[in-house]
């Protein structure tokens, strides 16, 4: 008796089959749902809410505003991972089977993304603009790398110095982790083509601020240049340790995912004549149109959160995924998507660089040179190649 | 009543898969591996009084035995390669609960939270085999000619070992073994006048909380299939913690409730963003405050009070 009634209890939690519709999962014809999952706990937390909240979501109130994208508005699921893989595989997978998102929009974190890389493919669902930079992500059909991916900016970085400025002796302070020993590689790589190799390299345990004996060793090195392929706050602490012990012949430069605001604040004085490679132009200054557009929406949408690259991150993500909505068409589908993400040839953005996918699937594959002038970041280049 | 309950249980366990969607057949296999970690803790802290906040460490260490023989030797069948991760997990265990006997209370909570960041490092550091903070993907584990490849078979073989893992656990209680830690757990000078030897029944509660976690090790590597650093942060222990004692310390069918009720909640807060951690705690609190013992010990005095029979005395682990 009891058998029989749990039996039936559990026929009737079977949901009822669905009727098959014509659209793809996330797509009504009114609406269109993205989402992701990303950092709003744990140590990249407020990097993840300005991506998401302050980013994405900012450029799509503009876009909804204006009547949306052939009359469908689009929403926005975001769930917090913490920088834990199962938590970002949990999220994503309940995102595309719970929620039923349309696409995946700017996770967070080489470990979050690369834990959901495999399930996404397999279930064919566009994983857009994923803000990390292992080059793990390269040409994969359903996935369009974001950030500049780190082999990218080495090119960039040693082209630049070795080629154009002629420098030499170069050294390298890097966060021991699949970040810092990406570049590590990337920069012997391409410093080989100048026929020339890392006369030092030391390394910084992730979490630890102290970099006090690893900049006394490279100091007895006499390079030259001095790589720093940190995150904010050793960074900044080795910039304040080189200038405490006096060490001035040598020119210290961040790598792309380093070069941010946060960095330059901690680092206060310290950072005065600072080079490095900016993914973005400054947020706060720059006069490019787009970045004038970006800032008028903050003012006007989120009026108590000031701009920053991180925002700026998502607000582009957010763009490029309305252009790529838009020249698919009112016939949305997820290949048609990608069809036209990858006709993207030569795109405006008043941001970045004109802007062309190809079958790589990078959305981003340059950078500027920037030095600290008075606490900010002046462009001394144009935006420099990667091909 | 009881024999009703196991029924209705069993069937929905069993038929789970077939009855909800997709995404719950996948967290279901959370919650059944973090039952086991939340059995595995308890018979540590609630047997024996010892509380652990480094069981993220161990779970660790059982996922990535799990993991690396699965990729190395992929002729080698799932239980042997879980049982393997329980082995060395328990071997570490060993070790780690020789030092750790002469430590209490807040000393030994604070050497255990000390060893879970010793296993995040030592897996950074043997990145030649654990590809550090690159992650490691794990791929399907096979059975016979069968690969696990799908979510409701994923589902099947935790339940399956979980299953013999709760047999085992409700069992201890009733050995030499179990007895002689639950004394140790009401008073270790009386159990040692009883002839308990303090010291061996210490280890032996460490191992074999580190042989379940272990193996709920080996199970969440082939659930989550992906496995890095991050993963195992001190936050994951926090949580085991909370499994225990929100479903209740020394209790079996409280581990489970405690996994499932906290597990839920981490995945259905998600969207809540950045208050996520401050609603959980503020729930974990409030569970606190009115279920001091736990689900377990509620639904105990529910039960009693629906019966209305005389009020059970003794300390809440009489039902092990």
């Amino acid at each position: 008796m009891m058998i029989r009634a749990a039996l039936l209890l559990v026929l009737a939690l079977i949901p009822p089959a669905l009727p098959a519709s014509a659209q793809p999962p996330g797509v009504s014809d009114k609406e269109i749902l993205i989402g992701g999952s990303n950092s709003f706990s744990g140590p990249l937390a407020f990097t993840g809410e300005q991506i998401t909240k302050f980013g994405v979501d900012l450029y799509f109130k503009v876009v909804n505003d204006a009547g949306g994208i052939h009359g469908r508005t689009i929403r926005t699921i975001f769930y917090d991972d913490g920088y834990r893989p199962q938590d970002a595989v949990a999220n994503t997978k309940k995102l595309v089977e719970q929620d039923k998102i349309f696409a995946v929009i700017i996770p967070q974190g080489s470990p979050p993304v690369m834990a959901t890389l495999a399930y996404l493919e397999e279930n064919k669902v566009p994983l857009l603009f994923p803000y990390q930079s292992s080059p793990e992500t390269r040409r994969k059909r359903y996935v369009f790398q974001g950030m500049t991916v780190s082999d990218r900016s080495s090119k960039m970085m040693i082209d630049y110095l070795a080629g154009q400025r002629k420098l030499k002796k170069f050294a390298a302070l890097y966060q021991d982790d699949e970040y810092g020993k990406s570049f590590l590689t990337a920069f012997e790589k391409d410093l080989g083509r100048f026929g020339l190799k890392l006369v030092a390299a030391e390394s910084v345990k992730r979490g630890v601020t102290d970099v006090s004996a690893q900049i006394a060793k490279l100091h007895a090195a006499k390079p030259e240049v001095t790589f720093l392929v940190l995150v904010p706050g050793p960074g900044a602490q080795a910039l304040i340790e080189r200038q405490k012990i006096g060490w001035t012949d040598t020119l210290m430069v961040s790598t792309g995912p380093l070069t941010d605001e946060r960095y330059l604040a901690l680092a206060g004085d310290a950072a005065e004549g600072v080079e490095g490679l900016s993914l973005w132009p400054d947020p706060l200054l720059s006069d490019l149109a787009g970045v004038k557009r970006y800032r008028e929406h903050m003012q006007k949408y989120f009026p108590k959160n000031g701009p920053n690259r991180y925002s700026i991150a998502g607000y582009f993500a957010a763009m490029l995924f309305t252009e790529g909505a838009k020249r698919a068409g009112r016939n949305l589908t997820r290949e048609s998507l990608i069809a036209a993400l990858e006709s993207i040839k030569g795109y405006e953005s008043g941001i970045l660089p004109p802007l062309t996918i190809d079958a790589d699937h990078e959305t981003q594959k340059r950078g500027l040179w920037v030095r600290v002038e008075k606490g900010r970041f002046k462009p001394l280049t144009d935006w420099l190649k990667s091909e | 009543m009881r024999r009703a309950a196991l029924a209705t249980g069993a069937v929905v366990v069993l038929g789970w898969p077939w009855a909800v969607p997709r995404y719950f057949v996948f967290l279901a296999s959370l919650i059944v591996v973090n039952s086991i970690v939340a059995i595995g803790l308890n018979l540590l802290s609630g047997y024996t009084n010892q509380l652990s906040f480094g069981h993220a460490g161990f779970l660790a260490i059982g996922a990535y035995t799990g993991a690396l023989l699965t990729i190395h030797v992929p002729a080698l069948p799932v239980p042997a390669a879980l049982l393997a991760a329980g082995l060395v997990t328990a071997a570490v265990g060993l070790v780690l609960g020789i030092p750790c006997l002469r430590l209490e209370g807040l000393y030994l909570a604070m050497a255990t939270l000390a060893f879970g960041f010793v296993v995040v490092e030592a897996i950074l550091n043997l990145d030649w085999i654990t590809r550090g903070n690159d992650g490691l993907r794990v791929p399907a584990a096979h059975l016979g000619p069968i690969a696990l490849a799908t979510d409701t078979a994923r589902y099947y073989l935790t339940v399956a070992v979980a299953a013999l893992l709760v047999l085992a656990a409700l069992n201890i209680a009733r050995t030499r073994t179990g007895r002689a830690l639950l004394a140790v757990r009401e008073s270790e000078i009386a159990a040692q006048a009883s002839g308990v030897h303090l010291a061996a029944y210490k280890t032996l509660a460490f191992v074999l909380s580190a042989f379940y976690t272990g193996v709920a090790g080996g199970l969440f590597a082939l659930v989550v299939g992906f496995l890095s650093p991050d993963s195992f942060d001190v936050f994951l222990s926090v949580d085991f913690v909370a499994m225990i004692i929100v479903g209740g310390l020394g209790s079996v069918p409280g581990s489970v409730l405690g996994a499932a009720v906290v597990t839920t909640l981490n995945d259905s807060l998600a969207g809540f963003q950045n208050y996520r951690p401050l609603i959980f705690g503020a729930i974990l609190i409030v569970s606190m405050l009115f279920m001091p013992g736990g689900i377990a010990s509620a639904l105990r005095k529910l039960a009693v009070a629906g019966a209305a029979g005389p009020p059970r005395t003794g300390p809440p682990t009489a039902s092990l």
